[in-house]
């Protein structure tokens, strides 16, 4: 497997669910590209259990055409792990991810690929002129990218475009679960990444349903909560532990001190501060344990991450 | 492997029964001349392998001569018991049949309907569980169990009856891919279900007996802290801080709302609040509720930091790479 895959340039990843009218044309139009780029490549299709013959189509690809590779999921596991999926099974150099819904246009392969070559680990698509309905999708997808934007601090106009290049060492590296694909910048920057965007071309839907809908807000939100708190602390999590059991010690101290000058100055009654006394060991407790936090998550790192920033050396040192 | 495949298979036989047993040295002949009864009816090749989970009475002396008795049997003593999740594990490393059948001795189902499940599972589906029906366990029994399944039901996707029954009928590729240990065993199903395979259902007589009618406070309480699991199984396991996040923002806001009444209460000198305790309350479900958050966030980074062994998808075929 590997020496086949030695000299492969470039592996297209496709995640298919239900996309049987649409999986004809998309390969056709890829292999009008490749075939004009002089390069080698495969087109790594991954059926995310579709309950419609996009399966058999597939099929049918790959008898015609051996650059065409096929994974069928047992059942629909979703977006980041179809993915995640085909990125594993990737042989090419560069690996580049685009929806099979024909939104996105092959014609931008190469330009990717050359922002690439001008030393890019990560080169994503904006879509301009996004050919959407203009409330349902554009407005919250303009919404979500600025704070996705403010929070990762990787500064992309469409973080959400699934057209995008990689380089190969750098996507290898990056596990994708959960819904974690919409972040894929952003969990690059953390492996240390240089990201660059392209403007792309973008197609209204032809056939087929689009499978967006807007009740995922709160996931992702906590997934950027997630993503903000791993890229700011993954390597000190004490510093945001602790500053919180800080903030909760000196809280609990103030209304100690608050306690002691009611008590002695205003002769208040013990029985009447009762209450503010609980709140006040309640507070000093809580930032005790939240240090405790602190010291198991460095444990966690520690034991955790060790191989992958190792690893992250040795790559920019083969570099 | 492959070629370990070809030669091999011919050996091994079709159906590997995984019977778990725990101090039940006066069914054990019942269990097991019924059983092989039934298998031999059936007509493919069987192995039968008992897992003494650690009895202390004479199961384990029944068992072995049973075993000296019929080649088709093996007997698995464990050391001490371990749980019903390990003893199917150790089963499952023991035998080598395609098609697994397995059943706990503690539920007394009627092996005679076992057919009935391999007949099902042979009309495309991967896995078919048990549904003990009509029951003839306690009353009590069957109440919490009713309950557990009523809620089970309404949380994870699958619409099964009995999901904790103790009888089911798989492929050994489903069983391999699924992780036993704890308390798993009782959702074998749903963890199914979740690797994409087909789950389904198929009613199975109960024995009347005697033994072990019933179950102690404890194993009650067990299936409500169960249910717990199912949820997470069902929705969050990679994701411990959608679960948490959740729960912890309603303790914050519910917290702060509590505050921030009694800051306006005191700054516009309403009254003092040191001995009210609302204050209390505020400031403890604010608190809880940052500690939610915060474990929610240790869990991702667990996870995260061990991203490289996850996988979250199960693949069933693929072209193109002829190496594999």
């Amino acid at each position: 497997m590997k020496q086949r895959g030695a000299n492969l340039h470039c592996s297209i990843v496709i995640p298919v669910y239900n996309e049987e009218e649409n999986v004809e044309i998309l390969y056709k139009s890829i292999k009008d590209v490749m075939d004009r780029l002089d390069n080698t490549y495969e087109i790594i299709f991954v059926d995310d259990g579709s309950t419609d013959n996009t399966f058999t189509a597939l099929k049918g690809l790959h008898e015609t055409d051996r650059n065409v590779k096929v994974i069928k999921f047992r059942g629909n596991f979703g977006q980041s792990a179809a993915m995640a999926a085909g990125f594993e099974a990737a042989q090419g150099k560069v690996v580049i991810s685009m929806d099979g819904d024909l939104q996105n246009d092959p014609q931008d392969i190469p330009n990717l690929l050359q922002k690439l070559d001008e030393g890019y680990d990560v080169v994503s698509g904006w879509r301009k002129n996004r050919k959407d309905k203009f409330l349902v999708r554009k407005i919250p997808s303009k919404i979500a990218n600025k704070l996705i934007c403010s929070i990762t601090k990787v500064k992309l106009h469409d973080t959400g475009c699934s057209l995008k290049a990689y380089r190969a060492e750098i996507i290898k590296r990056i596990t994708l679960y959960g819904e974690l694909h919409r972040f894929i910048p952003a969990l690059a920057k953390i492996e240390g990444a240089k990201i660059a965007e392209i403007v792309v071309n973008h197609h209204p839907r032809k056939f087929g349903k689009s499978k967006y809908n807007l009740t995922r807000t709160f996931k992702v939100i906590m997934d950027l909560t997630t993503l903000n708190f791993l890229m700011k602390y993954l390597h000190k999590p004490l510093q945001f532990f602790g500053a919180i059991g800080i903030l909760l010690n000196v809280l609990g101290i103030v209304t100690l001190f608050w306690i002691a000058c009611r008590l002695l100055i205003y002769k208040f009654p013990v029985i009447q501060l009762n209450i503010l006394i609980t709140v006040a060991f309640l507070l000093l407790a809580g930032g005790v344990q939240f240090f405790f936090f602190g010291l198991v998550t460095d444990l966690i790192v520690e034991t955790g991450t060790r191989k992958r920033l190792y690893l992250l050396e040795n790559y920019r040192s083969v570099e | 492997m492959k070629s370990q495949h070809t030669t091999e298979s011919v050996k091994f036989p079709k159906i590997s029964a995984i019977v778990t047993l725990l101090n039940l040295e006066d069914s054990v002949e019942q269990i097991y001349s019924s059983l092989s009864q039934t298998l031999e009816a059936y007509g493919e090749d069987f192995e039968i392998v008992f897992i003494d989970d650690g009895s202390v009475d004479g199961t384990f002396t029944k068992l072995s001569q049973i075993a000296d008795k019929d080649a088709r049997t093996k007997v698995i003593k464990m050391r001490s018991t371990f749980g019903e999740a390990s003893a199917v594990d150790a089963g499952l490393k023991a035998t080598r049949g395609d098609i697994i059948i397995y059943f706990t001795g503690r539920v007394r189902i009627d092996p005679k309907d076992i057919p009935a499940l391999l007949q099902k599972l042979k009309a495309g589906n991967d896995l078919v569980i048990g549904w003990r029906s009509p029951r003839r366990d306690s009353r009590l029994n069957q109440v919490v169990s009713k309950l557990f399944n009523y809620i089970v039901r309404n949380i994870s996707k699958l619409k099964l009856h009995d999901v904790n029954s103790g009888i089911l009928v798989t492929k050994r590729s489903v069983l391999e891919r699924i992780p036993l240990y704890g308390n798993l065993n009782n959702f074998i199903p749903l963890l199914a279900s979740r690797q994409g395979y087909n789950v389904a259902e198929e009613k199975i007589g109960q024995l009347a007996g005697t033994f072990r009618q019933s179950r102690y406070v404890k194993e009650y309480l067990q299936r409500f802290l169960d249910i717990i699991t199912v949820i997470f199984l069902s929705n969050y396991s990679k994701k411990p801080l959608h679960f948490l996040g959740f729960v912890g923002a309603i303790f914050v806001i519910v917290g702060l709302g509590i505050n921030i009444y009694l800051f306006i209460y005191r700054i516009f000198q309403f009254g003092g609040i040191a001995g009210r305790p609302l204050l209390l309350l505020g400031v403890l479900l604010l608190m809880i509720g940052i500690q939610m958050i915060s474990i929610g966030l240790i869990g991702e980074m667990i996870i995260f930091t061990h991203a490289g062994e996850i996988k979250e998808y199960n693949i069933e075929k693929i072209i193109g790479y002829s190496g594999e």
